[in-house]
């Protein structure tokens, strides 16, 4: 072998060992996962100071993370957890959806028996016989420009910011197929909402005007032809982020980006499960909180965490045109019924139905909370 | 013959006595849809109304004064520039001379007063025209304009990023708004209290503290509460709510320099105590809260004495050295002079238990009241010059400012803006209304629970059906021309008998009103207009959609609403009310009748609460939980949407 030779085979053996970890096991370069990946998990629960195991929706907001529970609102602000429950004013002990008004800091809780303004601790009520709210049952929040909108079992509510005045959404005044509302998401210049076998309906803000998209194939269950619409009349969930709608569903999910639908089942992808229960996004990656796990993609890569018999969890990352890449993960999950997401630069809170997760992004920066977290390992119950 | 002609006439004049009778019950019943309506003894009761609103007081022209509100003194001394709200302008004042230099129009009422720190700008809280106005001090001309919340009252310029900023309070609309102050535009609109009122930068100058003038609304055994409301205008965040709790009128705070405290005069109300007990001073009494920002505590002190009230405290200034605090008494026609340090000693020297309390003690306010210096009548706002030397009071009712030396606490002289209306019998009447020695031992005002002529939003217990019988809810007086008869159960014809000698005996406890201060209390109380809403503009859809479900005449599906039972038959435009009492199902246990006065609908939506009792929070609760029998106007074949339009259109009157 010729000094020469043995030189390019130096600097191949250098170059293998450089970039090995970055390869797929086809060989093949690595594509840049377009999202970041959770690099350990934290978990919070009754030792920690949250009131209940079940969290039904988190908020992570300027250094508070506001986590609604079976029994009460919880907030994160330093090292502990305070509560807001009935005996501070909260409308009812469920919280069951979370939003923040930027203009203001405000926070809008819903909850299984009315909405709620905690606004400088000070925690303002809104129900279904002291206000125009549609419905006491409220799934979701979000807070427009000059409005708050509410999706409730008996409609969607909007709340002038100005004026006080409600507006109410429904069957009678709308396309929905049926008042049950399960989402409302806001882009700019529409309002989305998730009808419980309604599909989506879209009203255009400026214009007022409606706009239904239901499952072209009419079939709950079943996606008979692939991205032609909406997954299914069934929407569990709806998030707009960046230009994309997110329809979540108990049959899969889609994804619409104003011109053309996609749809993502569990057999044709990735997708750890068709039982979507919520939807978070940040730019054009959704981050899908299944029953059976976490999915997060753009549409072409993907990445699902699940927990793992035996503790710790697996991680699964598919990048185009390659094989699924498997790895165990020491941590995982505190539950796989996952109920919420909130994303933050450095870390991603997930509500379970067993607790108050942290995921720590890789490579960033995430500060310690100051809270003792129990065991790390993922404890799938 | 005579004898056969005397029984025809007497027989006819029965038959047709008779039957006018009975034309009258078919009238009633063909009117009202009610078949109770046994009480009514004249046509009058009904008829003889203004059929017009343009008939009323309040709707005609009525003349104008200077009342001066808000005040506030140039950097340099020199000038004290007044608020007018009543002749929509602004004055100059030479503070030497105590001339009037230069008057300004500024349309909307001008209300609240800020200075820029150079003294270059003022600006200026329109509270009719929901603006705030910034004048040049130079020409005192307006310069630039900004649309701020509903009817907003106090103003203050706080130091903050780049040219400062002000935070303004909405009075009517419960929010606060943050401006820049260069170029004037808002930036944001935060949530307030109940009726934010005054604005002040908080001690260290990097947030503003508002004070609302009303307690929030209370259910069951909530205590009532005002809020002082801790803003950061650069963040446009809240930062805090402390809790006055049963404050009422709270319609000044300023910041005290060298401390974390902030100084809120308040009226202490004990609403549920039965009135008779206004002979022990237990039912109003007037306070001062302090606000410990550092600590978020809230100590209430009282103003007044064992045998001496000071009724309804308004305006409040801290000396620059921050010594001393002036608070007017408007009801009571003085300035109270309260030593800072003395105050801070007995709240260092006090335990928790004696703190909490205090507000009960009226003995301890000699511990730190050191002065009362009497001023014209109504002093309302008060501004110290730069210096401290000089206490400007403005007596509202007597059209003019008093300039005080605080070193001596002798007046220096007075501005005098206007005549003072003494021929005015509305201005007459206002000066009734506000005045406190018509109560025992001056103890309140009828403005104490009537600011402005409205209302505070509590219920009473006024004994004379018997302690803890008859709760009743504090109606509004604005709007009430021509809406006679008077009291929830409407027994009173007119004002003159609501607030005659039966008056005195069942509230004042004092000597009645004579025969020309009711006169002029008439005059006065019947020249107010219907309370402002948050609802102006053009009709929305849902009003107009809202007024025919107040009209209609049948249900959604179909089935006729009985007269009796539509809104509009008891409720009858143009004033909203038919004048008739009327059982809605609302008698409660304390409750010795059902039949309650039918109020009229005009500026409804700014009452809450609602019901006779006050039971009902908001407008919708009225039908929600209140009306399970279909017994105040069939509404529950309504869905949401329906009722969301009716209470639109509610708003709208």
């Amino acid at each position: 072998m010729t000094k020469k030779s043995v030189a390019v085979l130096a600097c191949a053996a250098a170059a293998l060992v450089l970039t090995g970890p970055l390869k797929a096991r086809s060989g093949r370069p690595a594509a840049e996962l377009p999202f970041p990946l959770i690099e350990r998990f934290e978990h919070f629960g009754l030792e920690q100071g949250l009131p209940a195991w079940k969290v039904h929706c988190v908020l992570a907001d300027k250094g508070k993370v506001w986590v609604g529970t079976t029994k009460g609102l919880a907030v994160l602000e330093g090292k502990t957890f305070n509560v807001i429950g009935p005996d501070q004013g909260l409308s009812h002990s469920v919280v069951t959806a979370l939003a923040v008004d930027p203009a203001t800091g405000d926070l809008w809780a819903g909850t299984l028996r009315g909405l709620n303004r905690i606004s400088a601790g000070k925690v303002e009520t809104f129900t279904q016989t002291s206000s125009g709210l549609p419905n006491n049952v409220v799934y979701s929040v979000a807070v427009g420009k000059d409005a708050v909108w509410v999706a409730t079992a008996a409609g969607v509510g909007r709340r002038d910011s100005r004026t006080g005045s409600w507006s109410l959404f429904d069957a009678t005044n709308t396309l929905m197929h049926e008042p049950w509302a399960y989402a409302v998401t806001l882009s700019p210049e529409k309002l989305y909402v998730g009808i419980w076998a309604g599909g989506i309906v879209e009203q255009d803000l400026a214009r007022g005007t409606w706009k239904e998209y239901r499952d072209p194939d009419g079939e709950f269950e079943l996606d008979l032809a692939p991205d032609d619409g909406p997954i299914s009349d069934i929407s569990s969930w709806a998030t707009w982020e960046d230009g994309i709608l997110w329809q979540g569903s108990y049959f899969g999910v889609a994804r619409y980006d104003g011109n053309r639908w996609k749809s993502y089942l569990e057999k044709k992808s990735p997708l750890v499960s068709n039982f979507v229960n919520f939807i978070a996004a940040k730019g054009r990656v959704a981050w899908i909180c299944t029953d059976r796990g976490l999915t997060v993609t753009d549409g072409t890569s993907w990445a699902t965490y699940k927990s793992a018999e035996g503790g710790g969890g697996t991680l699964e990352i598919t990048r185009p045109g390659a094989p699924p890449e498997r790895r165990r993960t020491a941590t995982a999950m505190s539950n796989d019924f996952i109920l919420g997401a909130s994303i933050t630069e450095n870390e991603v809170w997930f509500a379970t139905s067993h607790g108050l997760t942290r995921g720590i992004l890789a490579g960033r920066n995430a500060q310690a909370t100051g809270v003792r977290t129990t065991p790390t390992q993922g404890a799938s119950r | 013959m005579r004898m056969r002609g005397f029984a025809t006439t007497a027989t006819t004049g029965i038959l047709v006595a008779a039957g006018l009778c009975a034309g009258a019950r078919w009238h009633m019943l063909k009117m009202s849809g009610r078949k109770d309506l046994t009480g009514v003894k004249s046509c009058q009761t009904c008829h003889g109304r203004p059929r017009t609103v343009e008939e009323l007081p309040w709707a005609k022209p009525r003349p104008h004064h200077a009342s001066p509100g808000g005040l506030v003194v140039s950097p340099d001394g020199k000038r004290l520039f007044v608020a007018l709200d009543d002749m929509d302008e602004v004055a100059e004042v030479d503070t030497v001379t105590l001339l009037v230099v230069r008057r300004s129009k500024v349309p909307g009422g001008p209300t609240g007063l800020a200075l820029d720190p150079a003294g270059e700008h003022l600006y200026v809280t329109c509270r009719s025209g929901d603006r705030v106005a910034a004048l040049e001090t130079a020409m005192l001309k307006e310069v630039a304009a900004a649309p701020v919340g509903t009817a907003p009252v106090g103003i203050a310029w706080i130091p903050s990023q780049g040219s400062g900023r002000l935070v303004v309070a909405n009075s009517v609309s419960d929010d606060v708004t943050v401006l820049s102050a260069s170029p004037l535009a808002s930036l944001g609109l935060l949530a307030g209290g109940r009726e934010p009122y005054a604005v002040a930068a908080s001690p260290d100058g990097s947030t503003a503290v508002v004070v609302s003038r009303m307690a929030s609304l209370a259910r069951g055994d909530e205590v009532p509460a005002a809020e002082v409301t801790v803003v950061d205008p650069a963040a446009l965040r809240v930062v805090s709510r402390e809790r006055l709790e049963s404050g009422h009128l709270s319609e000044g705070i300023c910041a005290v320099p060298g401390r974390p405290w902030t100084l809120s005069p308040i009226l202490k109300v004990r609403n549920l105590v039965p009135i008779t007990h206004a002979a022990q001073g237990w039912v109003v009494s007037a306070g001062v809260a302090v606000c410990d920002l550092s600590k978020g505590s809230v100590v209430e002190l009282p103003l007044d004495e064992t045998n001496a009230y000071f009724a309804d405290p308004s305006g409040i200034a801290v000396e620059p050295s921050g010594k001393r605090a002036f608070i007017a008494s408007a009801g009571a026609n003085v300035v109270t002079v309260v030593d800072l340090a003395r105050l801070s000693h007995w709240l260092e020297t006090a335990d928790d238990g004696a703190r909490r309390g205090a507000i009960d003690d009226l003995q301890l306010s000699p511990e730190y009241v050191v002065a009362r210096v009497p001023t014209g009548l109504n002093p309302r706002q008060v501004a110290l010059s730069p210096d401290g030397r000089t206490l400007w009071v403005a007596e509202r009712l007597q059209d003019s400012v008093l300039a005080l030396d605080t070193g001596t606490l002798q007046p220096i002289g007075r501005v005098v803006l206007g005549d003072g209306g003494s021929n005015d019998p509305i201005r007459r009447g206002e000066r009734v209304f506000a005045r406190a020695s018509t109560t025992f031992q001056g103890q309140f005002s009828c403005r104490s629970c009537h600011p402005d002529g409205h209302a505070d939003g509590l219920a009473y217990d006024f004994d004379i059906d018997g302690v803890g019988r008859d709760i009743v809810d504090n109606r509004s007086l604005q709007g009430l021309a021509g809406t006679e008869p008077f009291k929830w159960t409407g027994k009173n014809p007119s004002l003159r008998v609501q607030c005659g000698p039966r008056f005195a005996k069942v509230l004042t406890r004092s000597d009645p009103f004579g025969e020309r201060d009711l006169d002029d209390l008439d005059a006065f109380i019947f020249s107010l207009p219907p309370s402002r809403t948050r609802s102006s503009g053009p009709w929305t859809d849902a009003q107009r959609r809202g007024r025919e479900i107040f009209f209609a005449t049948g249900t959604t599906d179909g089935r006729e609403i009985p007269y009796g039972l539509r809104c509009s038959t008891c409720h009858r435009p143009p004033l909203y009310t038919d004048h008739l009492p009327a059982d809605v199902g609302t008698k409660g246990r304390a409750d010795n009748t059902g039949l309650f006065d039918t109020p009229h609908l005009l500026g409804i939506a700014a009452s809450a609460p609602f019901l006779h009792d006050g039971r009902a929070a908001t407008l919708e609760e009225i039908w929600t939980v209140y009306n399970p029998k279909d017994q105040h106007g069939v509404t529950n074949y309504m869905n949401k949407i329906q009722l969301n339009d009716l209470i639109e259109y509610l708003k709208r009157l």
